[in-house]
């Protein structure tokens, strides 16, 4: 039947007759286009690799060469498994050498194919950068007509994901070229460009100042991308080119107060996530306003009082369905519960990251907290890592701590991601944990009783500095006005040995969370002699090592402080007052210019020394003033700063 | 054009809202309108181009003295091709098309499965039973794989196997020639890729829009009923 005649045209293309190959190709064309099973077919019968032959050999007929290509082209439109084989096979090296042909019409039969497989097969987009004159010639080729500048804009749209992949382009002269296709006005020709535009300036600030002074007729490239957000274009179009606008401000090029992006890309955005436009461009518009807001506040607070915008993103978190979209022919399945949801979270955390009133609208969202909580146990870590995203941003609120984020237990779900999950969501995981551990948190509690402790000193021991400064935030946080037995158990967790090399960490933030840990431990008269009765020895040598070395003020102060909490434990006193080396360092960083920080705090060591009314008190001033203190403090109630002036005035009362 | 459906409109807000328009009214109102010969003839125009017809184009372009939008002779492909279907050879029509837009009935499944729909209708027109039960089966199951809202169109399609006289069967429409025209105008459309439609649809659906959103707020105005005739009718 039908397969006795396809074998016999298979044959004929795998023979030696070339006068019968240009019927069986024209055959072989008119029997796969449109016809999935025919492609497989045709595969299955070895067609890649003849198909191959014909173009690499550059001698070879052009008409065959042409139908070659064509037909490829028509695979490249099969299904997905077509496509992996197509560049398996290798066809996209050939088909990028076949562009250099001087045939107009085979250069747009390869250029075809190609964009058909870059569009559908995301592991391509590498290889136009394998041998550097391959992009140039694209770039040349694209202007030459409709086919090439749509072809081309969307290989280079699929290929610009990667810093270099973008500086590559860029350096091509890409970037004005796309802006005179934009101008063209050629719908199809204008969308891929848009979409290449944003793959190039995304997250680089080098190539958005590029774009920024593109012009057309004058035109700079961002008043062009206004027009293009109308609201007489498609929605397909706003969204790119809001995304574009986007892109230029989050690399640094337009302000966020530029009346484009906060007058026209925002208002446009959040348009895209009213309930009449498509899911589709719901999750992309909550995706790309979440990634706008986060770069300024003012931002967050026009768009908090936008169109009801929070209400809008509180239906997304309903959303159950599972839809199956039909492009082309090919099903996807796409979990719109959790698109919708995860980019409900990602936009909820932009817009409620640096106000306290957005913050309290936002969890007001019915049900919010049990939808993050859902969130953070789903196994699926798209949606995880947004609702942490957004926990994160309420947690940095006091209020909402102590009231709704602690009747939610969210703290479980999220140790348990914490410890058991992936990597990239440890840091916003853990500053999150970090933010629920501050003292006023009611649920301190129970995270102490999920092994917080143990959790942190392990981040505190990572090589990464920001997880390092997390862990040991984090038992800053945890240690402030807590019970003795868990100050203990800190210490004995993380040990004296980690603790003090963290002291000399190349990251200064994480020394001054270190000595905040340290002053969180020696608080409580009753705790300090307890602890500097443990570790007094290596906690004065730390202290002398931090004085002695360069380090900045903060730094300096901060371990100053932590010396006037030792000196207000009863037995840990001694600690200074017998070592003369300290007392002197004391007296001179009374007299410390010209920052007054330092001054004040070194008072407030020599204040607790000498506080009158308690044991041995007058032998510790006897011998302070014996070096000269008592007179040093006279000398100081001639400051002009009322801080030291009150400080210097109580030490001098206690000398009776 | 656009200025003729501007013109339309604000008729439409002139009159009163509650009592409604009585016919005489509205004829006076419309005859007011004067629509310019040009503006007619580029209707015309339009019309013809975008439906591919070369031959009046060319003789109406001597007559009125309207520029067509494009070169006619691009009309040939177009018109060989609707020429194809419309004598029933469609499989000619669909080499034509691979040849001359190789993509389009790769990217347009459903376009693809109505011409090959007009395949078998024309084999089944012919009485080669078997050549059509065999064709269904190897080229248009697919399509129902791909596509499973076009299975019942496909099963009308069938049906037809089963009666002795399918023109006279429930789907028999199907046979009519005028189903040929259907499946012409749109591969037109498809290759002519945006804005396929003459603009005299255009306004013809504005229209009918236009008197239905009336009727929904309930409103008495006089009606077109036959659009084929431009009849106005009295309000009820």
């Amino acid at each position: 039947m039908e397969i006795d005649d396809q074998g016999g045209w298979f044959d004929t293309l795998h023979s030696d007759e070339p006068e019968k190959w240009q019927d069986a190709l024209l055959w072989l064309k008119n029997s796969v286009i449109g016809n999935n099973k025919q492609k497989q077919n045709a595969i299955n019968h070895g067609i890649i690799p003849r198909l191959l032959q014909w173009l690499v050999d550059g001698d070879a007929p052009q008409h065959l060469r042409l139908e070659a290509a064509i037909i490829m082209g028509s695979m490249a439109k099969g299904t997905a498994e077509n496509i992996n084989t197509l560049v398996e096979e290798g066809c996209v090296s050939v088909l990028l050498k076949g562009l250099k042909s001087p045939d107009q019409a085979f250069v747009e039969s390869c250029l075809r194919c190609l964009r058909t497989i870059f569009l559908h097969n995301s592991n391509c987009g590498s290889l136009i950068y394998q041998e550097p004159s391959i992009v140039e010639d694209l770039v040349e080729i694209m202007p030459r007509s409709v086919c090439t500048q749509e072809c081309v804009a969307n290989i280079l749209a699929s290929s610009c994901k990667e810093p270099e992949h973008q500086s590559k382009l860029c350096e091509c002269g890409l970037i004005p070229k796309l802006v005179d296709l934009l101008a063209g006005k050629v719908y199809k020709v204008q969308m891929p460009v848009l979409k290449c535009l944003a793959g190039i300036v995304r997250e680089n600030g080098e190539n958005c100042v590029v774009a920024l002074t593109a012009m057309h007729n004058n035109v700079p490239l961002p008043d062009m991308l206004v027009q293009l957000m109308l609201r007489d274009r498609t929605s397909e179009m706003q969204i790119v080119a809001a995304k574009v606008l986007a892109y230029l401000c989050g690399g640094g090029a337009l302000a966020p107060q530029d009346p484009r992006i906060i007058s026209k890309t925002l208002p446009c955005l959040i348009r895209m996530c009213s309930r009449d436009r498509t899911l589709e461009e719901n999750v992309e518009g909550a995706e790309t306003l979440a990634y706008l807001l986060e770069q300024d506040g003012e931002l967050q607070r026009v768009a908090a009082v936008s169109d009801h915008i929070i209400k809008t993103l509180a239906e997304y978190l309903k959303y159950t369905d599972v839809q199956q979209i039909n492009r082309c022919g090919k099903r996807i399945d796409i979990n719109w519960g959790i698109e919708m949801k995860q980019a409900a979270f990602k936009a909820f955390a932009a817009l409620g990251a640096n106000e306290e009133s957005i913050r309290k609208q936002v969890i007001e969202t019915e049900h919010l907290m049990e939808y993050v909580v859902v969130g953070l146990n789903s196994g699926n870590m798209k949606v995880a890592a947004a609702a942490i995203r957004c926990l994160h941003s309420l947690s940095r609120s006091v209020q909402l701590l102590r009231t709704t984020i602690q009747d939610h237990g969210v703290w479980k779900p999220l140790m348990k991601i914490i410890q058991e999950g992936p990597e990239e969501l440890l840091p916003v995981a853990s500053s999150t944990l970090c933010n629920l551990l501050l003292e006023f948190s009611p649920s301190k509690e129970c995270i102490l009783d999920c092994g917080a402790i143990s959790v942190l000193v392990n981040l505190a021991a990572r090589p990464e500095p920001n997880l390092r400064l997390n862990g040991i935030w984090g038992l800053m946080n945890l240690t402030f006005q807590v019970e003795q037995k868990v100050k203990t158990k800190v210490v004995e967790s993380i040990g004296t040995e980690r603790l003090f090399r963290l002291l000399s960490d190349p990251d200064a933030n994480i020394v001054m969370k270190t000595l905040g840990l340290l002053r969180n431990l020696l608080s409580n008269k009753l705790h300090i002699d307890h602890i500097m009765g443990m570790y007094g020895n290596q906690i004065m040598q730390a202290v002398v090592f931090i004085l002695e070395g360069e380090h900045p003020i903060q730094v300096k102060e901060q371990t100053l402080c932590i010396l006037a909490n030792v000196a207000d434990g009863d037995k840990a006193k001694d600690l200074i007052m017998g070592n003369e080396d300290m007392l002197k360092k004391l007296m001179n960083y009374m007299q410390y210019q010209p920052d007054v920080s330092l001054q004040i705090a070194a008072v407030a060591c020599i204040s607790n020394l000498i506080w009158s009314g308690e044991d041995g008190a007058c032998a510790r001033q006897a011998k302070l003033s014996e070096m000269g203190v008592q007179t040093l403090l006279q000398k100081l109630l001639s400051t002009t700063d009322t801080v030291l002036f009150e400080k210097v005035r109580t030490a001098v009362q206690q000398f009776s | 054009m656009n200025n003729i459906i501007m013109e339309r409109g604000l008729l439409l807000e002139r009159g009163p809202v509650d009592g409604g328009v009585e016919k005489e009214e509205w004829m006076e109102l419309l005859s007011g309108h004067h629509v310019g010969r040009a503006e007619m003839n580029k209707l015309i125009m339009n019309y013809l181009v975008t439906e591919g017809f070369k031959e009046s184009a060319e003789k109406f372009r001597l007559e009125s003295g309207i520029q067509p939008s494009i070169d006619l002779n691009e009309l040939d492909d177009r018109i060989k091709i609707r020429e194809e279907i419309q004598n029933g050879n469609i499989e000619s029509a669909i080499t034509m098309v691979n040849n001359l837009h190789p993509e389009l009935l790769d990217n347009d499944r459903y376009l693809y499965f109505h011409l090959q729909q007009q395949h078998l209708i024309e084999l089944i027109r012919d009485g080669r039973v078997e050549a059509a039960l065999d064709y269904a089966q190897t080229h248009l199951a697919e399509r129902g794989e791909e596509n499973p809202s076009i299975l019942s169109e496909l099963e009308r399609t069938l049906a037809l196997l089963a009666f002795e006289e399918p023109e006279k069967s429930p789907f028999g429409d199907l046979l009519l020639l005028c189903q040929r025209q259907k499946v012409a105008s749109e591969l037109n459309a498809a290759i002519l890729e945006t804005d396929a439609t003459p603009k005299l649809a255009n306004l013809l659906k504005l229209l009918l829009w236009s008197q239905e959103e009336l009727d929904k707020k309930k409103i008495r105005y006089p009606r077109m009923t036959d659009i084929a005739t431009g009849t106005i009718e009295a309000p009820k």
